[in-house]
């Protein structure tokens, strides 16, 4: 089984999760590549963001397996010790539907703090990167702003860009521009597009389903927390031969 | 007189000193996962909250040296028992307002925390009191200047404070003017404490 680990960044295994008796990951099994963009579609509940939030360690799974770049962060329901996942998951970045900022501190601080407390850089080689993320996320002139002070797709664009300042291995987006007014939508999904260009390991989990279509190399659709499809844009979202996968993607369409 | 103030200064700074982080520390046993300690964090809020402060400062000042056994060790000077006393009483109080600001902290907060890799000591310091300040201090403000008209009751164990002095000038020169002049003083330190805490509100106003 060790035979994919130098291409795959992310190795999840008969993933199992339940909140009570309501079972939210069935069996997720699940390898995302170098490089590889994947997008996670499906119905609310379906389990998408949980499996997100299990690979990164913000939720604890029942059962399972979960492979970072060849190393156990759980295995057969089993987690390494508390040191290990954080070694771990410091080069998981994730980002938040609504963004989580810190609001006490400017974006400068935001970017910053990260990579000084945690990564222990001078905080001079860190605000320069600071500078040239913000910068490619279109927001250098808001350095020294506080949050309160940005929109909610400039927010969001921060957060990236703070998440980028750790320099993560992949980025998990959880549903990115669900909590934006829908003309703030564009700027967010255009700073993706970019990471995507830069050959960024992503999933993406999200509702946008044109935007997975452009961007995702790999698309996979969730329904009552297990991977019910999986395959290219054009196999999911023209190919389909999933009943479940047609009714989801008919009541976007007509919307 | 002015040695009166000097007692009143000197309880409210050493219970503000030594309650603040009491009180701070309570709020984190209060809202740790360990059952014992959190269940005896709520007890001990129950009894100081519970009680007349000036029970508390009868207990422990005329009260702890008659206990069986240990009673003879715990008789200790008016002032030391003073500040106890407020110490005690007010880390209670200050543990629940900060219990309330913790309460507030969006969790996606800690989870942002997480994922960027801070520990939880680092998150705690870095990222959750910063933001706990902001919504503690309009309630540690109004706390703060009841202590001041509290300091009064240390009369009540004997210890010489402004409003003893000022008594006991208004039976010796049978005049008001005493109590008027201790008013002042009260008030003036409680406006000094309002400007202060108003400037801390705009200092964390983001």
């Amino acid at each position: 089984m060790n035979d994919s680990i130098t291409s795959d960044v992310v190795i999840v295994e008969h993933m199992r999760k339940a909140f009570g008796d309501n079972e939210v990951l069935r069996d997720v099994s699940l390898r995302v590549g170098r490089g590889e963009v994947v997008a996670v579609i499906g119905s609310s509940g379906s389990g998408k963001s949980t499996m997100l939030r299990s690979i990164i360690g913000l939720e604890r799974v029942d059962g399972g397996t979960v492979i970072f770049e060849g190393a156990d962060l759980v295995r057969d329901g089993i987690y390494v010790p508390e040191k290990q996942q954080r070694r771990i998951l410091r080069r998981m970045g994730m980002v938040f539907q609504h963004f989580n900022l810190f609001p006490h501190l400017s974006v400068k601080d935001n970017l910053i703090t990260a990579p000084v407390t945690v990564a222990k850089k001078h905080k001079s080689e860190a605000a320069e990167k600071a500078k040239e993320l913000l910068s490619k996320v279109g927001l250098l002139d808001k350095l020294d702003a506080m949050p309160s002070s940005l929109s909610g797709g400039q927010k969001q664009r921060v957060a990236i860009a703070r998440t980028l300042m750790m320099e993560p291995r992949v980025l998990l987006f959880d549903e990115p521009t669900s909590a934006l007014d829908p003309e703030l939508t564009g700027e967010v999904l255009e700073v993706i597009r970019e990471l995507a260009a830069d050959r960024m390991t992503m999933v993406i989990v999200t509702h946008e389903m044109t935007f997975a279509r452009d961007v995702a190399d790999r698309v996979i659709f969730m329904d009552n927390g297990l991977i019910a499809a999986e395959g290219s844009p054009k196999e999911i979202f023209y190919d389909s031969q999933n009943a479940r996968l047609d009714a989801f993607l008919k009541s976007f369409r007509d919307r | 007189m002015s040695r009166g103030i000097g007692y009143t200064l000197a309880i409210f700074f050493f219970t503000i000193v030594f309650s603040l982080p009491l009180g701070l520390l309570l709020t984190f046993f209060e809202t740790s996962k360990n059952p014992v300690l959190c269940g005896a964090t709520k007890f001990y809020v129950f009894i100081m909250r519970g009680t007349p402060l000036m029970l508390q400062l009868f207990f422990i000042y005329y009260g702890l040296p008659f206990l069986p056994v240990i009673g003879k060790y715990l008789a200790m000077d008016r002032f030391a028992a003073g500040c106890i006393g407020f110490i005690l009483n007010y880390a209670a109080y200050f543990c629940e307002i900060f219990r309330g600001g913790l309460l507030s902290i969006d969790p996606g907060q800690y989870e942002a925390a997480r994922v960027l890799g801070f520990s939880r000591a680092q998150t705690t310091a870095k990222i959750i009191i910063p933001q706990m300040i902001k919504v503690v201090l309009p309630p540690t403000s109004n706390e703060t200047i009841t202590l001041v008209k509290d300091t009064a009751l240390i009369t009540t164990i004997g210890i010489t404070d402004l409003l003893h002095y000022s008594k006991s000038l208004v039976n010796s020169t049978q005049s008001v003017l005493p109590y008027a002049v201790a008013a002042v003083f009260y008030l003036i330190m409680t406006t000094g404490l309002t400007l202060l805490f108003n400037k801390l509100e705009k200092k964390f106003r983001f």
